[in-house]
């Protein structure tokens, strides 16, 4: 794998809370997910790869480029698309003023090419007979696909996309899927996520961090096999002080030591992010 | 179809030779026939970039009444599209610095005696106007699509300069209009001008070491207690006014522009300082 996101050694704090103590990853062509609990730091991980965050220490090289250098830092965005996870939008502009004035943003700066950018981006999300709705006319789930739009502008070499598929309805979901998963086939896709549906139907890796470390790092098969032989189904809930939860079925899905009565069940992804991430909660806890 | 058009003619119509009538004679004909129809090899670029330029003409934004005057200045399309994002240029804000601006020359204006003390309040608040007014031009509390910009080629010092520049320009002339309404003696409607300069490229030679949203209240805060400090402690009350004074403004421009040259590469609020 030719890695096109390095970290070596990244540290970042905020204040005396260390979110990172020298993280080590490489990153390649295609989709990789990052899963992690609130607060694990994904995000601050994402915003520092999307040059919004400085990191302490250590070394990030984008593309092979160093964001610490203003140089440098501006080839990293000119091949850059990033969607963060909260992200706001003038309402007062229409959909495709909002897109016009990123590619403007982008450099994109013969009026016809960026008007043919934005028409591509727009039809790529589905919004395009929305181009001249003003964005706070437009729904949650709109507005959401509006900023994934920008973030395709200036057709990126990587994307560091926050949350893609939150808001949106299951069609919409699945577009999206199907844009990202085609957007990973020649680009870098790095995408924090909390749904483990997207983390199956999208990733070929998937990187668990949990307070500042990569718990898990490999395949989505390979995450849920974690919970192999750990994950039984039972009528009554277990007495054992395992994790457990009712299903739609009126049975419980037991994770951990075999319950009385306990069938084995095949674990999912969740199942196995669960067991990584479970575990090392109850440990430190 | 009876009849087809003959080759030499249909060369003629494609290189444009034939007269008005034999033109209009040969648009009917091939619009109802098919195999002559066919015999026009379809000039696809042409086709697209035609279909592009229709596009562009029924995608064209809706031009406001700020973006067709700055148009008119002669500032490209796509650094006039940057600009009128800018949130110190919306309505609000100019109306929130007019508001100020008119209620200061008021107080000037009908404050009792003589006493040039009714001009204090304009020439206090005058120069910070603009240097709030840069402070809310780029940054993460002000602008939300911030968090976005930040991460594209344009952001910081470029974007930021832009910015600042268009609402200085703004705001200084919004004092200029407010000046000639003052009672004052001509100097002292424009005495205010050089401090204006200098605290704005101040705050953003400071912006490079901290948050212009820090920078600019801090700067208009030493501004306002010098203001307080002078009129307390001094005969002259217009002592920050004075010739010497002005002289030490732009002195304190020129260093601010120093360090602004010098460290512009730091003017990347997204980074930490």
């Amino acid at each position: 794998m030719t890695a096109t996101v390095r970290i070596t050694g990244f540290r970042k704090s905020y204040g005396a809370v260390r979110v990172f103590d020298g993280l080590d990853l490489n990153i390649g062509t295609g989709v990789t997910g990052l899963l992690g609990p609130n607060g694990s730091g994904k995000t601050t991980l994402l915003r520092c790869l999307a040059t919004a965050l400085a990191s302490d220490a250590g070394e990030l090289r984008i593309l092979g480029y160093d964001p610490r250098d203003p140089g440098q830092r501006t080839e990293i965005r000119r091949r850059l698309g990033y969607l963060p996870q909260d992200p706001g939008l003038y309402p007062h502009f229409t959909s495709f003023e909002l897109l016009d004035y990123v590619a403007t943003l982008k450099e994109l700066t013969d009026r016809r090419e960026r008007h043919r950018a934005v028409r591509q981006a727009l039809t790529d999300v589905d919004l395009a007979d929305r181009a001249k709705m003003k964005v706070r006319k437009l729904s949650g789930g709109m507005r959401h696909r509006l900023a994934l739009a920008q973030a395709l502008l200036g057709d990126p070499h990587v994307l560091i996309l926050d949350e893609p598929t939150v808001g949106l309805d299951p069609e919409q979901r699945m577009r999206q899927r199907a844009l990202i998963s085609r957007l990973g086939e020649s680009r870098t896709v790095l995408l924090s996520t909390h749904q483990t549906e997207d983390v199956t139907a999208l990733c070929e890796r998937v990187i668990v961090v949990f307070r500042g470390e990569v718990g898990f790092d490999g395949a989505p098969s390979a995450l849920a096999e974690l919970a192999a032989g750990k994950l039984w189904l039972t009528a009554e809930p277990p007495t054992g002080g395992q994790l457990y939860w009712r299903t739609g079925d009126n049975r419980y899905r037991v994770l951990g030591a075999r319950p009385d009565g306990g069938t084995p069940a095949t674990p999912s992804i969740e199942d196995g992010y669960l067991m990584l991430v479970g575990s090392r909660a109850w440990v430190s806890a | 179809m009876t009849w087809h058009i003959p080759s030499d003619m249909l060369a003629d119509y494609q290189d444009g030779r034939l007269d008005s009538v034999r033109t209009m004679s040969v648009e009917a004909h091939v619009s109802r026939c098919e195999p002559c129809r066919s015999a026009f090899a379809p000039d696809e670029q042409w086709l697209v970039g035609s279909w592009d330029g229709v596009l562009d003409v029924i995608d064209q934004p809706r031009r406001g009444m700020l973006e067709r005057f700055l148009c008119q200045l002669g500032i490209p399309e796509d650094r006039v599209r940057l600009l009128v994002a800018t949130p110190a240029l919306r309505r609000s804000w100019l109306l929130a610095m007019g508001a100020v601006l008119l209620f200061a020359v008021l107080s000037a204006r009908l404050g009792e005696g003589d006493s040039p003390r009714r001009f204090l309040l304009f020439l206090a608040i005058a120069p910070v106007l603009p240097v709030l007014a840069v402070a809310a031009a780029y940054g993460p509390h002000v602008d939300p699509v911030h968090e976005i910009q930040v991460t594209t080629p344009m952001a910081g010092p470029t974007l930021l300069a832009l910015r600042s520049t268009a609402v200085l320009v703004t705001s200084l002339l919004m004092g200029v209009v407010a000046a000639a309404f003052l009672p004052a003696p001509g100097w002292l409607a424009v005495a205010w001008l050089l401090p204006a300069l200098a605290l704005c490229l101040a705050s953003l030679a400071l912006s490079t070491a901290m948050a212009p949203q820090v920078a600019a209240p801090l700067l208009g805060g030493c501004w306002v207690a010098a203001l307080v400090v002078a009129v307390g402690l001094s005969d002259n009350e217009f002592v920050v006014f004075g010739p010497a004074a002005q002289a030490g403004y732009v002195l304190a421009g020129s260093l601010a522009s120093t360090i602004l040259i010098w460290r512009h590469r730091r003017l990347d609020p997204g980074e930490r300082r």
